[in-house]
């Protein structure tokens, strides 16, 4: 080959070579489930304060002056909340915890620290579907509606935003939104819906791994909790199943001194948890959320289906029985036994179709595609997500999609690469 | 120069470049059905290499969690009164006094004060060992004792911690349940937290035993100056990680009394 050929042909393998290098991404956990579940490795997380450092406090509203509950629940009367605030003036970001998921969830406690460590204050409220709001700042107490669960958050905001500034006595530069999971389609329609109120005029809205039609992504999880495992027969306790795995893990390791990366470490030995062992565990722990929601929203409804409506729960109520029935409800179950009846009755002659898709990002799509202050971050393979769903994200947000090829739900939301991008996003006057 | 090397070279080159791009890890793919230019990752699902139970019968998580349930619990009123007391308790006494403390002294503090503690237990931890006969962990308490006591100053470092010596802890509710003591009724201990009759009576045990042995004559010390008590005591809320209310449920109780259960099997065995 002639020496300019060579040459030309060199520049072209440096040329793809570096395009190559510029989007190659390398988070190292390519296994979905094992991101879902474990996240990344401590030591290549984005490196955050710790709690004690960081200047927060929990607060609480009285967001429902009416609303009536049992002592055995009485704890949760008022809507608990998160803050944590700067002395200078600066944007406030609020952030909404996903499905089943709590202001104090671990995953929350890592956002705002990353959010608080770039200089915005950040106040961390439940998901719509958790039982504490449930009980404490959902009109119907029946979350999943879009539209519904969207108004509920943006009164709860409102009043979280007055009650912190008049403790902590904060000033606030401008406002922005973000959300994980469900907790990122909750954001998105509390953005729409602020968008005809003009009340806090988001700046920026960040979504991280949303679903997009929820009732298909709750299916998906649900059905991770019916997946077979082999060695796990029809008599078997799949939990057993996992404690004998970890039992013969430290029989074999010789002492049972537990470390910190013990997830790690198990799983590179001989007892690792198999994908579909991690599946049912996501699949598990999401049923157990469906349970307390399924269980919450009756009884606030007085429907009668654990709880008889005229049995009060005193705190000394053994509530085992009602936990034994909820468990049989899983998400699907709740949307078509408690949340499709009410909505029918309000929605004659319309279907269940009808009534996903207007609790769908789809029925916003025109509002997502044509703001450029709202971006979502996703996965390839996020469990959640199905094909449909992944190329919806892809077209509406375009550029502002921060789509990777493999971190599961989640797994790589605290990685350098993956939280980078948003943080720019978020702190950039992009407009 | 021959055109036919340089459009053969740039095949060549082209093919190659081919390759490398075909085997590039991470395919891309357009997904616009409005016409924007941009490749993403491509899509693949997770879920299509799971075995999914699509029959009418598929209850392994009903039945494993209904299990699961089965705990005794005859003193279940009084326990999820002590439950709430201790929750309450811990939300607005203990762990405001534990802030304070986090708040008001360095982490190197901290460390020694949970380390001299945690060096007193490993007095009871030895005669369980030994109780159970397991002699190589006996051994291995015996020196972290020694070194810990002589090198780390009475305790303030693990220094046998790290010479590869980690603490490994027994008590005597493990003790009887090595010897087939089943754990009884499950009771939650005011203050402390989730027990059950024969841990409940273990702690009172080992509690006896380091109030016998006086290790470093630390218990008059501690009753001659009783602030002390009041360091252990927020020591001991410091060390543990718990908090009520995160397991986000309204059912938080009876999945603690599950876990704990399970816990105190696996320590038994173990």
């Amino acid at each position: 080959m002639p020496r300019k050929t060579i040459r030309i042909c060199t520049g072209l393998l440096f040329a793809i070579a570096f395009t190559a290098q510029a989007e190659q991404f390398d988070y190292p956990e390519t296994n979905p489930f094992m991101a879902t579940v474990a996240g990344t490795p401590n030591e290549l997380k984005v490196p955050v304060p710790d709690e004690v450092d960081v200047q927060q406090d929990d607060l609480a509203v009285r967001v429902l002056p009416d609303r009536k509950l049992p002592p055995a629940l009485s704890n949760y009367r008022d809507l608990h909340f998160r803050v944590a605030w700067h002395d200078e003036p600066a944007p406030l970001i609020f952030l909404i915890a996903g499905t089943g998921s709590g202001y104090d969830s671990s995953r929350m406690d890592y956002l705002k620290r990353l959010f608080w460590q770039a200089g915005m204050h950040v106040i961390v409220l439940s998901s719509p579907t958790n039982h504490d709001f449930i009980a404490a700042a959902s009109n119907s107490g029946m979350p999943g509606m879009g539209a519904e669960d969207a108004r509920d958050l943006h009164t709860a905001m409102s009043m979280a935003l007055d009650k912190a500034q008049d403790e902590k006595g904060f000033e606030v530069t401008e406002y922005r939104l973000a959300g994980f999971s469900l907790g990122a389609l909750n954001a998105a329609f509390v953005a729409e819906l602020d968008t005809h109120l003009g009340q806090f005029n988001f700046s920026k809205v960040l979504l991280l791994n949303p679903p997009v039609d929820l009732y298909a992504s709750v299916g998906r999880l649900d059905d991770l909790s019916y997946t077979r495992i082999p060695g796990v027969s029809d008599n078997d306790s799949f939990y057993e199943h996992i404690f004998q795995k970890l039992s013969r893990h430290f029989a074999q390791r010789g002492n049972s001194d537990i470390q910190a990366n013990l997830f790690y470490e198990i799983q590179n030995s001989p007892e690792a948890l198999s994908d579909p062992e991690l599946a049912m565990l996501v699949g598990a722990v999401f049923r157990f959320s469906a349970a307390d929601l399924s269980f919450m929203s009756d009884l606030i409804n007085h429907g009668g289906r654990y709880v008889p409506a005229d049995k009060e729960l005193k705190v000394s109520t053994s509530l085992t029985p009602y936990l034994r029935r909820a468990l049989f409800c899983d998400f699907s179950c709740y949307i078509n036994t408690q949340l499709w009846p009410a909505w029918e009755a309000l929605n004659a002659g319309r279907t269940i179709d009808e009534m996903a898709y207007e609790t769908s990002l789809r029925s916003l799509q025109a509002f997502l595609h044509d703001s450029p202050n709202i971006a979502a971050v996703s996965n390839a393979d996020d469990l959640i997500l199905t094909q449909n769903d992944y190329r919806f994200l892809a077209d509406t947000f375009g550029e502002r999609a921060y789509l990777y090829p493999h971190g599961g739900h989640g797994g790589n939301l605290d990685y350098p690469q993956v939280a980078e991008r948003y943080m720019d996003f978020l702190q950039g006057d992009a407009q | 120069m021959n055109p036919v090397y340089w459009i053969s070279g740039l095949f060549g080159c082209i093919f190659f470049t081919g390759t490398v791009l075909a085997d590039a890890p991470n395919e891309y793919v357009n997904y616009s059905d409005s016409g924007h230019e941009l490749d993403f990752p491509a899509y693949h699902d997770p879920l299509d290499e799971l075995d999914i139970d699509k029959s009418e019968t598929r209850y392994q998580f009903e039945r494993s969690s209904l299990r699961a349930l089965n705990v005794q619990d005859p003193l279940e009123g009084m326990n999820r009164r002590i439950y709430r007391f201790n929750a309450q308790f811990d939300q607005h006494v203990y762990l405001p006094v534990v802030r304070t403390y986090v708040w008001a002294t360095p982490k190197v503090a901290r460390k020694g004060v949970s380390n001299f503690f945690n060096n007193l237990k490993d007095i009871p931890h030895l005669g369980n060992s030994l109780l159970q006969g397991k002699f190589q962990r006996s051994a291995e308490t015996t020196a972290r004792l020694l070194f810990n006591s002589i090198l780390g100053i009475g305790g303030i470092f693990d220094v046998a911690n790290s010479m590869g010596l980690p603490q490994q802890p027994e008590d005597f509710g493990q003790t009887l349940g090595v010897y087939g003591v089943p754990p009884g009724p499950y009771l939650v201990i005011p203050f402390l937290g989730p027990s059950s009759l024969r841990d409940g009576t273990g702690k009172v045990v080992d509690w006896a035993i380091e109030d016998n042995v006086n290790y470093m004559n630390n218990r008059d010390f501690m009753n001659d100056y009783q602030a002390t008590w009041g360091i252990w005591a927020i020591d001991l809320r410091y060390q543990t990680p718990f908090r009520y209310g995160a397991l986000d449920s309204p059912f938080e109780y009876d999945q603690v009394r599950y876990l704990y259960t399970k816990l105190r099997e696996f320590q038994v065995d173990n």
